[in-house]
């Protein structure tokens, strides 16, 4: 799948397959073929969210329930109270806030086996307003109990999350964009775990912590340092923001002592705080920056020009690596030689 | 009047080599014992017409440390007509120092040997012995990394480029099976050399030797870096440039000592 990444221009070549919306579709149909207990619902969003694939190829295991997402997520509730698997999407902004009361306490009050794809995540539907931006749903989705809530960073990781999903016990929530986003990976077989981060690459003086879009380009931004500042930049991929894989936070914490989180939400409450939180609990320091929306209501633009604005493009990245490489975050030790 | 190499590897010896007379001092068993008792000051001073220059070792009973500088009333002093003319003895070439304090023969005798032990160092020392082996691999790693140190701190202008470009880095050297390690961290143009395992970060090189006889087999050039590693007497993790370029410095620092 070629594409070709300068800041945030990319060339798409085949936007049908790239966009996460239409790979989570085409792989839900997949999986109804295995699992006959798999059903689909919509709020009147079965297009756009692509979940209408699987009504055409399932029309009797589909429910469009109409512009009506509270009842959606409640009829879901009651789905998977008699056996069933339901997947349920409409937009995040629709899921995280309008259907709130009913995830929390219909779905997740009650541990069912939920799974919801949340579609223009983030400013993904940008030129839409802020009606349609969702820089909340994280931090929303990751305070209530029992829920799992995963990032993908494509949708090639999109399919793995959806795939792992079915086995999940529990509610999910899968949070991805509008479509149109590049994709990083190439092929589902480098070894998606829900709660382990992935390595993009290693390194050993700054980490960068990242989720959905911000992957592709962080992982650019870390060839850019290496090339130009020498610098040994490791990437997670942090797709699961919970549980979040403390691990592989405490070992960035321990080994390279700088870390930024990247992400396409509120700097508040979502994977920056979900780290911010290891790092708090653990003692040890080291210098932190949370890299994301800032805490207002987003200009409307196109959303490449909106990842730039607020500094989650490639260069943005590059410059907020050079800032935080040279920020000094605790008293030197002695600079003389031990004998 | 020295030259500013000369003055840069004069540094080296005093700043690198001479400290590691403490690693003699306290892992060689026979040496140990003789200074056990020594309380005596001996200074090493080399004319120059800048100022002299120099540095005195300080033994007080089983401790040891090196000063910088000139001090006086010395038990002994070491007296040499020009900074190269140190550096050549030091770095074991044919030079008939200045000696005063033939009142104190006996202490003379000691310096002298413990002075002697350091040819261990030379590159074409090949002790028999495990003990002396690993003494040898340890003084070699411990005065490395200070040297390196000293080379940035004494304004190499190669290496001061290279280590103000880098962030905070750790470049680690372990030998397997031994307590021997040591590094340098560097960090925008500081340097330190370090003993043990740096533990507040994770190593941006770590040369880890497999053995005394894989750290020696390395050391004496029985076989080429690359070939050492290929051979699997060292493993290199990290950057495989910035250790290229590390190596580079280190034999520009064992030919300023040689």
């Amino acid at each position: 799948m070629a594409k070709e990444v300068t800041g945030t221009t990319w060339t798409v070549y085949d936007a049908n397959t790239m966009t996460q919306a239409e790979i989570y579709g085409s792989v839900l149909c997949e999986l109804g073929e295995k699992y006959p207990e798999i059903v689909g619902l919509s709020a009147d969003l079965a297009k756009s969210t692509k979940i209408g694939v699987f009504g055409d190829k399932f029309p009797d295991r589909f429910f469009n329930v109409g512009i009506a997402e509270q009842n959606m997520f409640g009829i879901a509730a009651g789905l998977a109270k008699s056996g069933l698997l339901p997947f349920v999407s409409t937009m995040a902004a629709f899921t995280a806030m309008r259907g709130l009361e009913q995830v929390r306490t219909d779905i997740c009050y009650q541990n069912l086996n939920v799974k919801i794809i949340a579609t223009h995540g983030g400013v993904s539907f940008g030129a839409a307003g802020t009606t349609h931006h969702c820089t909340e749903d994280i931090s929303i989705m990751r305070s209530i109990a029992n829920m799992t809530v995963i990032v993908p960073a494509d949708g090639i990781e999109t399919a793995c999350a959806v795939r792992a999903a079915v086995e999940w016990p529990g509610p999910v929530y899968i949070r991805i964009g509008r479509g149109f986003e590049p994709t990083y990976y190439q092929s589902e077989d480098y070894g998606f775990r829900i709660g382990k981060a992935q390595t993009i690459s290693e390194g050993t003086d700054i980490t960068l912590i990242c989720c959905g879009i911000t992957v592709l380009q962080a992982s650019e931004a870390a060839k850019i340092l290496k090339e130009q500042d020498g610098l040994s930049v490791r990437v997670l991929n942090m797709h699961t923001i919970k549980p979040l894989d403390e691990e592989a936070v405490m070992k960035a914490v321990l080994e390279t002592r700088r870390i930024i989180t990247l992400e396409d939400h509120n700097v508040y409450g979502g994977l920056g705080s979900a780290v911010a939180d290891v790092i708090a609990k653990s003692g040890k320091g080291c210098a932190f920056e949370k890299a994301g929306i800032p805490d207002c209501y987003c200009v409307v633009g196109y959303p490449e020009d909106l990842y730039c604005h607020y500094g989650l493009d490639c260069d943005s990245i590059v410059t907020k690596v050079r800032e935080v490489m040279g920020r000094d975050f605790e008293e030197d030790e002695s600079w003389e030689d031990e004998v | 009047m020295a030259t500013e190499r000369e003055l840069l590897a004069a540094r080296l010896f005093t700043h690198a080599v001479f400290p590691v007379m403490k690693v003699i001092l306290n892992d060689d068993p026979k040496m140990k014992q003789k200074f056990s008792d020594v309380e005596a000051l001996v200074q090493f001073r080399a004319k120059d017409a800048a100022g002299d220059i120099g540095a005195w070792l300080v033994f007080n009973k089983g401790e040891f440390r090196v000063e910088q500088g000139i001090r006086d009333s010395p038990d002994i002093t070491f007296s040499f007509s020009s900074v190269k003319k140190m550096n050549d003895m030091l770095a074991g070439k044919p030079v008939i120092p200045g000696i005063s304090g033939f009142s104190k023969f006996g202490l003379l005798v000691k310096v002298f040997s413990l002075l002697l032990s350091l040819k261990i160092m030379m590159p074409d020392a090949r002790p028999k012995k495990m003990d002396k082996k690993t003494l040898k691999v340890k003084l070699a790693f411990y005065m490395i990394t200070t040297a390196l140190s000293q080379y940035n701190k004494g304004g190499d202008p190669d290496m001061v480029k290279w280590t103000t470009k880098q962030p905070d880095r750790i470049y680690q050297i372990t030998v397997d099976g031994t307590d021997i390690a040591a590094y340098l961290r560097v960090k925008a143009g500081k340097s330190k050399a370090g003993r043990g395992v740096y533990t507040r970060k994770r190593p941006f090189i770590h040369m880890k030797f497999h053995g005394i006889d894989g750290a020696l087999a390395v050391l004496l050039r029985d076989v080429e870096f690359v070939e050492g590693v290929a051979k699997g007497f060292v493993t290199i993790e990290g950057a495989p440039e910035y250790a290229a370029q590390l190596n580079d410095f280190m034999q520009r620092i064992q030919a300023m000592l040689t």
